[in-house]
């Protein structure tokens, strides 16, 4: 059937025409009627495939420019009738013509050939609206895709699943049913219009059946039915009259589970009312297909969170028990002590030798009972971050020199000799003398635990350079290469440690573990507490020994002669959101000292915080940085020094450790130490 | 003779502290919680207070402020005992005025030498 729209001023020729046509061609004609505006409109409406127009026809150029310019009507044949030698303007606005007086054979194929044009041009302009179509959904894809991988949240995976299915297919009604993350079944529907009750009840129980078919597993499939099952519900127009009743379900739709492997998620169900194209259901099966890989990641991610929120909850209760335990240990303990001191003074009545040996074994017993508490305490305080340094510069030569006097007594018990010897003048150093007595008590009282009767214990304290220190003996090999230390050594000449024990030693716990045949007392966290201490004070260990001939432990303590720690509190930089450290350290001309930096101040200062944020104006500092930095701990940023810091470097600094203010303006900053690099 | 206020709700402790501390030759008053404590302490007015930290009713950090910011009481010495346990941690914060602190568990020359250096 050809649409054909007739413009003529000669009735005779129309009338003409239009008996030719309708005794060959299977058409449909249309006349015109009325004034211009009229007739653009009948043909609107119409919309026929070829229009034939008399040279003569008013406002025939007018008709045709209207015609050519519309959208409607573009491709719409023209066709102008006009006298053999007549030319005209018109002519080449039209898409063909022909001439008279009328040749039927010419009229008939002249109308033939274009209304093939009209047909492949219709057809063109189709496949240009799908592949236009088509291209508007792959972007969509292409976004939607970018979406999910940029989210471990599943409802808001599944938000961007329906967002992708609404602007790709513009469904009427979609219906997905999935579980929550409690386990819940929770029914999500989408419609255009507001849905009736009895359409929102039939398409709960077809999603159930969906389910229930999807899922191979019928046995865990349980307790899913109309009541206990959340609907979560969004209607695009609430406000048209328009409502979605009971038979919307009989629309075109598309189903499909949403899975991955064995790990099936829920089903997803499309209504609408105009079919589905073969595209459309390639479509949908992309967007399930996409949205089922990151909810596996999110379902692994809540997984790991979760146990790792457990983890950390019952690592704090450890902690916790432990100091519990440990100050409730204490409180009976005193008036045991206490008694047996009472005993032993003789003010509740005299007493045998017999008595007293025995009494006095047990009050030996406490005080080493009360050691241990004392130790556990320690170690979890350390580990829960909850041991307070008091950090000032101090000389540690009167601590050592009372050290000395407090543990000649107890030698002698076992007539062993102890030597205390500080070859040199000792500089002032950056700790808290409370931890650096601890430190060296330890050492002392485990040499002398370990040495046999009738042995010799020294203490032989010097100051030495970095790079004298050989490293390899070093427990944790953290040096700042062209510091200066203090060092004390501690040696024995008792029954000395395994080679392959040196290692564990500083474990927890590492005597139990280690040797069931022991006869020293200790549970063997002295040395955890005392390798602690020293990583607090940025110092570092270390062992020689060889079993049966003694051993020796060296502690290294820095002090910064050029390498100066600067208005540096440690401990409160550690508890306190607003204190700013500084590390003044000069660097050589070459960079060279932040490669040194790297392997060793830096990875000792990870230990002291648990984010860092290296922020450099340097980028061949930055650079030499990254490898080491982020085997560790540290969270790397390039960025350049801000207002803030470069105040800060005016002092001087190379180095500078802060902590981010909390303040608003430091935003996701608030925990993270900053270690600024200036020239 | 020296007038000393021990309170402490352990009362094994009291009672081995009482005991050596009659020995060495002072008056002891005891109390077995805070509110007791801090009642005593005012009626007697004793020449030094030995307090426990953690205690039913008033807990020893609050008994030590409400006597250190008080006049009639302020120049009363106080010796703390403390388990430094996370409950005490968590009292702490203020300043409590304390003279002395000894931990838990203590030797009696310990508290002796302490107390000498005001009593004696």
């Amino acid at each position: 059937m050809t649409k054909i729209f007739l413009l003529f001023n000669d009735d005779n020729a129309k009338s003409q025409v239009q008996s030719a046509l309708l005794a060959k061609k299977d058409v449909e004609i249309m006349d015109s009627i009325g004034e211009i505006d009229d007739v653009l409109l009948q043909i609107n409406n119409f919309m026929p495939d070829i229009i034939l127009i008399e040279n003569g026809y008013n406002n025939c150029e007018f008709v045709i420019r209207q015609l050519k310019s519309s959208s409607l009507n573009q491709d719409t044949q023209i066709i102008l009738l006009l006298n053999k030698h007549e030319s005209s303007d018109v002519l080449n606005l039209a898409d063909g013509f022909i001439e008279y007086p009328l040749n039927e054979n010419i009229l008939i194929s002249t109308i033939e050939s274009h209304f093939k044009i009209k047909k492949s041009l219709d057809r063109l302009t189709e496949n240009n609206k799908e592949l236009s179509r088509s291209l508007y959904q792959l972007n969509v894809l292409y976004n939607t895709s970018s979406q999910f991988s940029g989210t471990l949240n599943t409802s808001r995976l599944y938000d961007i699943m329906i967002e992708a299915m609404e602007k790709t297919l513009s469904f009427d009604v979609s219906c997905v049913l999935i579980l929550n993350s409690q386990g819940n079944p929770v029914f999500n529907l989408n419609t255009i219009h507001v849905p009736s009750e009895n359409l929102i009840d039939a398409l709960k129980i077809r999603s159930i059946l969906n389910y229930r078919n999807a899922l191979e597993k019928e046995s865990s499939f349980t307790s899913f039915d109309l009541e206990n099952i959340d609907i979560v519900q969004k209607t695009k127009q609430t406000r048209s009259s328009r409502i979605f009743g009971i038979d919307t379900i009989s629309f075109d739709s598309l189903f499909a589970p949403i899975k991955i492997g064995d790990e099936f998620f829920g089903v997803v169900e499309l209504f609408r009312q105009t079919p589905f194209q073969n595209e459309d259901v390639t479509c949908f099966q992309s967007i399930i297909h996409q949205v089922a890989l990151p909810l596996r990641s999110a379902k692994l991610y809540e997984e790991i969170s979760d146990a790792n929120k457990k983890l950390e909850k019952l690592e704090k209760l450890k902690s916790e028990f432990v100091s519990i335990v440990s100050h409730e240990l204490r409180t009976p303990l005193t008036p045991i002590n206490n008694s047996l001191e009472i005993v032993l003074s003789e003010q509740a009545g005299e007493i045998t030798p017999e008595v007293r040996n025995f009494v006095s074994m047990a009050k030996r017993n406490i005080q080493r009972l009360s050691g241990i508490i004392e130790d556990l305490l320690d170690l979890s305080r350390i580990q829960t971050g909850k041991l307070d340094f008091k950090y000032k510069t101090v000389d540690i030569t009167p601590s050592l020199e009372l050290l000395h006097k407090t543990f000649i007594q107890v030698a002698n018990e076992k007539n062993i000799s102890i030597n205390l010897d500080i070859k040199e003048q000792l500089p002032e150093i950056y700790a808290d003398i409370r931890r650096i007595e601890q430190i060296f008590s330890n050492l002392v009282s485990n040499a002398i635990k370990f040495t046999a009767d009738n042995g010799k214990i020294d203490i032989n304290v010097d100051t030495i350079y970095a790079n004298e220190i050989n490293l390899d003996n070093l427990v944790n090999p953290v040096v700042v290469p062209n510091g200066k230390y203090i060092r004390v050594c501690v040696s024995d000449n008792g029954i000395g440690i395994k080679k392959e024990d040196i290692p564990k030693i500083f474990d927890k716990f590492s005597q139990i573990e280690s040797s069931l045949n022991r006869n020293k007392g200790g549970v063997g966290l002295g040395l955890t507490i005392t390798k602690q201490l020293i990583d607090f004070h940025l110092g570092a260990i270390e062992v020689i020994s060889e079993e049966q001939n003694g051993a020796t432990f060296a502690v290294y303590l820095p002090f910064y002669d050029d390498l100066k720690v600067f208005e540096m509190d440690l401990s409160r930089a550690l508890t306190n959101n607003d204190e700013v450290g500084i590390l003044k350290i000069k660097f050589n001309s070459d960079n060279n000292l932040i490669e040194e930096l790297k392997e060793n101040k830096l990875l000792n200062l990870t230990k002291l915080f648990k984010e860092l944020q290296i922020v450099c104006d340097n980028q061949t500092q930055y650079f030499a940085f990254i490898p080491k930095v982020s085997l560790s701990s540290f969270e790397a940023l390039f960025l350049t020094l801000n207002e803030y810091c470069s105040k800060l470097s005016q002092n001087g600094c190379d180095i500078i450790l802060s902590k981010a203010h909390s303040k608003k303006d430091g935003a996701d900053a608030a925990k993270i130490m900053k270690i600024l690099i200036g020239e | 003779m020296k007038k000393i206020l021990i309170v402490d709700d352990e009362m094994d402790i009291v009672e081995t502290l009482s005991f050596m501390l009659k020995a060495k030759g002072f008056d002891c008053v005891c109390a077995y919680d805070g509110e007791e404590g801090l009642n005593l302490a005012k009626a007697i007015n004793p020449d030094l207070v030995i307090l426990d930290v953690m205690m039913p009713k008033i807990n020893g950090y609050k008994i030590c402020r409400l006597l250190k910011f008080d006049n009639k009481y302020k120049n009363i010495p106080i010796i703390m005992i403390t388990a430094r346990s996370q409950d005490e941690d968590k009292l702490i914060g203020e300043e409590t005025g304390a003279d002395e602190y000894i931990t838990k568990p203590f030797e009696f020359s310990e508290v002796l030498e302490k107390i000498n250096k005001y009593l004696a």
